[in-house]
C-alpha cells in the first residue's frame, strides 16, 4: 500500500463516521467494537440547576418556598432499548447519584455493544436481592448513607432542605424514600424509559456517546402527586407517603439532548 | 506465586474451622448440633477463620464503633448472662439515654431468618448497622467508623489478616462481626445433654418438659426453643407504646407481634419481654396463667384466657427452664473479652 492509498482509506474512514454522525438511523460498521455510553444528569428545579449549598429557594407547587441540602438517589439496571427490544443490560449497574458530588451525576456504563439505540431505561431504587443479601459493597456500601439500620433495606431516594412551610423547629424537611416488597404494597422502585425523541444513540468503539437528562425536584413535588411541606414534613420509612414520592420521582426525568460524537 | 496462593488458601482452609477449647481439643467456631435444623446464615461468602473470628471480636468489645467511643456492643450484650444486658430493662445506650427495647440474649443466630424484636433487620451481615446508626445506642455513621478503622494502628493489620486485603470496608467489617457472632453457639444445657440420654431430668424437671410441650411448645418450639414467627402473647390491649412488628410491615393485623424469643438461657436473661416488663419467671408464669389482654392481635392459641397453671405446675416450669443454661457457653473463653 503506498502513500496516497493510505490517506484514501483514511479519508474513507472519516467520512464514514462523519457520515453515521449526520445520520444516526444509518447502522454502525459491523468491524465497530463496544463503546462507553454516559448517562448525564443535571438536577434542577424547573428552570435553575439545583443549588446543594442551599443558597437558593425553589418553589413547590403548592405555593412553599424550600431549598435544599441533600440530595441522593440510586439509579440501577441501566438498559439500553432498540424500538422496543431490549439490546443491553448493563450486569451489576448500581449507581448512586449525589448531587454534593458531581462525579456522580455523570452514570459511566462501559461495553454498550456497538449499534443504535432509542431509547434507556432504568430503575429509581434497588432490586429487592439487594436489600436483603447482607453488606454489599460499591454504591451499595451502607457507608454511603443510604441504609435503614432498624428496617434492613436501601433508601432510594433522598432530600432534605429547609422549608418556612415546615413546623419543624429548625423548619426542615426530609423525605427518604425506599420499600422493596410487594407484599405490602411498599416497593419503591420505579422504572424509568428515556426515549431520545426520534433520535438514535450510536454506540460505535471509542467514539463518545452521551445521553442528557434533566431530573428536575419540583415535579417530585407535584407531578402527579402534590406534596405539601406544611402538611407532612419528615418520611423515613417505606410505605404510605413514600409511595406518593415515588411515583412522583418516576417522573422527575426528561430527555434533554445526545451527543455522538 | 499461584501455586503458594494455593497452599496458603488450603492451610486456611484446614485451619480455619477449628480453634482451640478449654479441653485442649479442638472445637469448630461454627458447627451444626445434633437435631439443629440448617442455618440460615451459611457462611458461604463468609467462612470463618481464626482471624477473621478474632476481628470480629475485637469490634465487637471495641467502643470505636460508638459516637464518643463510650458504649461497645458488648456494653449491652455481656457473655456472663448469655450476652443479653444484666439487670437492664431497656437498652442503656450513648450518654445515658435509653432505648425502648429490652437487649436480647445473642446466641443461636446463625439460624434467624430475621433480627430485633419486630425483626427489622433481615440478614446478620446488616445487623449491626442498626445499633450503630441508632442516636439512643452507638449514634455513629458507618463512614466515620471506617474512617477511626482505618486511622487505627492495630485494624489495618487485623483486616490483612483476615480478608488478605488491609483496605477496610464496610462489608468486611460486617463479615467479621458475621463471623464472631455466628459462631455463638449455645447447645450444650442440661436439657441438651438429657435429650443426648448423657443425664438424667429430676421429676421435677421431667414434669416441666412435658408441661412445657404441653403449652409453650407450638411457640417456643424445640430445638431453638423458638419457632421464629411473630406473635401477641397477650401482654397489652392497644399498641400505642410499640407497634412491634406493624412498625416494619405497616399491617394493621401485625400490631403488638413481637418475635417469639428463644428460652435457651433464660434463667440469666431477666427481665423478660420486649421491653423488660416482667422481673421474674414466675411474674412470666402468672401472665400466662391471668394476665393475658384481650386484643384484636391477641395469638388464637392464648385468645381463650390463656394458660391455667396450678402452682405445682408453674413450679415445675420454671425448674425446666433452669435446665436450658449452658454454663459452657457462658464460659467460652473464645467469646470472652
Ligand atoms: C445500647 C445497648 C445496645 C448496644 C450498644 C448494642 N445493642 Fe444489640 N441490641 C440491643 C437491643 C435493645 C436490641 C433489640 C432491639 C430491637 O428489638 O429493637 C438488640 C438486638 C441485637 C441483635 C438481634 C438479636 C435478636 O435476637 O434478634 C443483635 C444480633 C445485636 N443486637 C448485636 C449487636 C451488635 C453487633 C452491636 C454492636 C455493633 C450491638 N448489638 C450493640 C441493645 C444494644
Ligand atoms: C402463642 C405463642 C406463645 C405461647 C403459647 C407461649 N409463649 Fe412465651 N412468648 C411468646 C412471645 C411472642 C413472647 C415475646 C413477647 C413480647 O416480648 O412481646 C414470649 C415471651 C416469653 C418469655 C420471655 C422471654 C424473654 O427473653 O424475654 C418467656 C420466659 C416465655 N415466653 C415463656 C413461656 C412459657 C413458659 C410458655 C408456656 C406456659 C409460653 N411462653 C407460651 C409467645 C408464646
Amino acid at each position: 500500500m503506498n502513500k496516497s492509498k493510505l490517506v484514501l482509506a483514511g479519508l474513507c474512514l472519516i467520512s464514514v463516521s462523519f457520515f453515521s454522525c449526520k445520520d444516526d438511523k444509518e447502522d454502525p460498521a459491523p468491524s465497530s467494537g463496544p463503546g462507553t455510553v454516559t448517562l448525564d444528569i443535571t438536577n434542577v428545579a424547573g428552570a435553575v440547576n439545583v443549588d446543594e449549598t442551599g443558597g437558593t429557594y425553589y418553589t413547590n407547587s403548592s405555593g412553599e418556598s424550600f431549598n435544599v441540602s441533600k440530595l441522593k438517589y440510586y439509579i440501577s439496571k441501566v438498559q439500553f432499548y432498540n424500538v422496543d427490544s431490549m439490546m443491553y443490560e448493563m450486569p451489576e449497574s448500581y449507581f448512586l447519584v449525589d448531587e454534593s458530588n458531581q462525579a456522580t451525576t455523570k452514570l459511566e456504563i462501559p461495553d454498550v455493544p456497538a449499534g443504535s439505540y432509542t431509547s434507556v431505561r432504568f430503575t429509581i431504587g434497588v432490586d429487592s436481592t439487594r436489600n436483603v443479601s447482607g453488606a454489599q459493597t460499591g454504591a451499595l456500601d451502607p457507608a454511603n448513607d443510604m441504609f435503614w439500620g432498624w428496617s434492613s433495606g436501601y433508601i432510594f431516594y433522598k432530600i432534605e432542605g429547609k422549608s418556612p412551610a415546615s413546623s419543624q423547629p429548625d423548619s426542615s424537611f426530609m423525605y427518604h424514600i425506599g420499600g422493596f416488597k410487594n407484599s405490602n404494597s411498599t416497593n419503591a422502585n420505579r422504572e424509568v424509559e428515556i426515549d431520545f425523541a426520534g433520535e438514535s444513540l450510536i454506540v460505535n468503539g471509542a467514539r463518545e456517546a452521551e445521553i442528557h437528562m434533566l431530573a428536575d425536584v419540583l415535579k417530585v413535588f407535584s407531578t402527579p402527586n402534590t406534596i405539601s411541606i406544611a402538611a407532612f414534613n419528615t418520611h423515613m420509612a417505606p410505605g404510605g407517603n413514600a409511595i406518593l414520592i415515588a411515583d412522583n420521582y418516576a417522573q422527575m426525568f426528561s430527555f434533554e439532548h445526545l451527543h455522538n460524537d | 506465586m499461584k501455586n503458594t496462593l494455593g497452599i496458603v488458601g488450603l492451610i486456611v482452609v484446614l485451619l480455619s474451622a477449628c480453634s482451640k477449647s478449654e479441653d485442649g481439643g479442638t472445637k469448630p467456631f461454627f458447627y451444626i448440633p445434633d437435631g439443629f435444623p440448617d442455618p440460615v446464615y451459611q457462611f458461604q461468602n463468609n467462612p470463618v477463620t481464626p482471624e477473621g473470628f478474632a476481628l470480629g471480636k475485637k469490634l465487637f468489645y471495641d467502643p470505636i464503633l460508638s459516637r464518643d467511643s463510650t458504649i461497645a456492643c458488648g456494653s449491652c450484650h455481656q457473655q456472663f448472662v448469655a450476652f443479653a444486658h444484666s439487670d437492664h430493662r431497656l437498652s442503656h445506650g450513648i450518654n445515658n439515654l435509653l432505648g425502648n427495647r429490652n437487649s436480647p440474649a445473642l446466641f443461636n443466630i446463625a439460624w434467624f431468618p430475621n433480627f430485633m424484636w419486630d425483626g427489622g433487620v433481615n440478614h446478620l451481615e446488616v445487623q449491626p448497622l442498626a445499633p450503630i446508626g441508632n442516636p439512643v445506642e452507638m449514634d455513629e455513621t458507618m463512614a466515620n467508623v471506617i474512617m477511626k478503622l482505618k486511622r487505627s494502628n492495630s485494624y489495618p493489620a487485623l483486616f490483612e489478616a483476615a480478608f488478605g486485603s488491609d483496605t477496610i470496608t464496610t462489608q468486611a467489617t460486617m463479615r467479621a462481626m458475621a463471623q464472631f457472632m455466628g459462631s455463638m453457639i449455645s447447645a450444650d444445657s442440661k436439657y441438651d445433654k438429657y435429650k443426648d440420654g448423657k443425664v438424667n431430668f429430676t421429676n421435677a424437671e421431667l414434669s416441666g418438659l412435658q408441661l412445657f410441650r404441653a403449652k409453650c411448645e407450638s411457640c417456643h418450639k424445640e430445638p431453638l426453643l423458638t419457632d421464629m414467627s411473630f406473635r401477641n402473647n397477650g401482654l397489652d390491649a392497644n399498641f400505642n407504646k410499640d407497634a412491634g412488628r406493624a412498625k416494619i410491615t405497616t399491617l394493621p393485623q401485625d400490631s403488638g407481634l413481637f418475635r417469639v424469643p428463644s428460652l435457651r438461657n433464660v434463667v440469666l436473661t431477666y427481665p423478660y419481654m420486649h421491653d423488660g416488663r416482667l422481673e421474674k419467671l414466675m411474674d412470666v408464669m402468672n401472665h400466662y396463667h391471668s394476665g393475658i389482654q384481650l386484643s384484636s392481635t391477641l395469638d388464637p392459641l392464648l385468645s381463650t384466657g390463656g394458660i391455667p397453671l396450678t402452682a405445682m405446675e408453674k413450679n415445675d416450669l420454671i425448674t425446666f427452664l433452669g435446665t436450658l443454661t449452658d454454663y459452657t457457653f457462658i464460659h467460652d473463653n473464645r467469646f470472652k473479652e
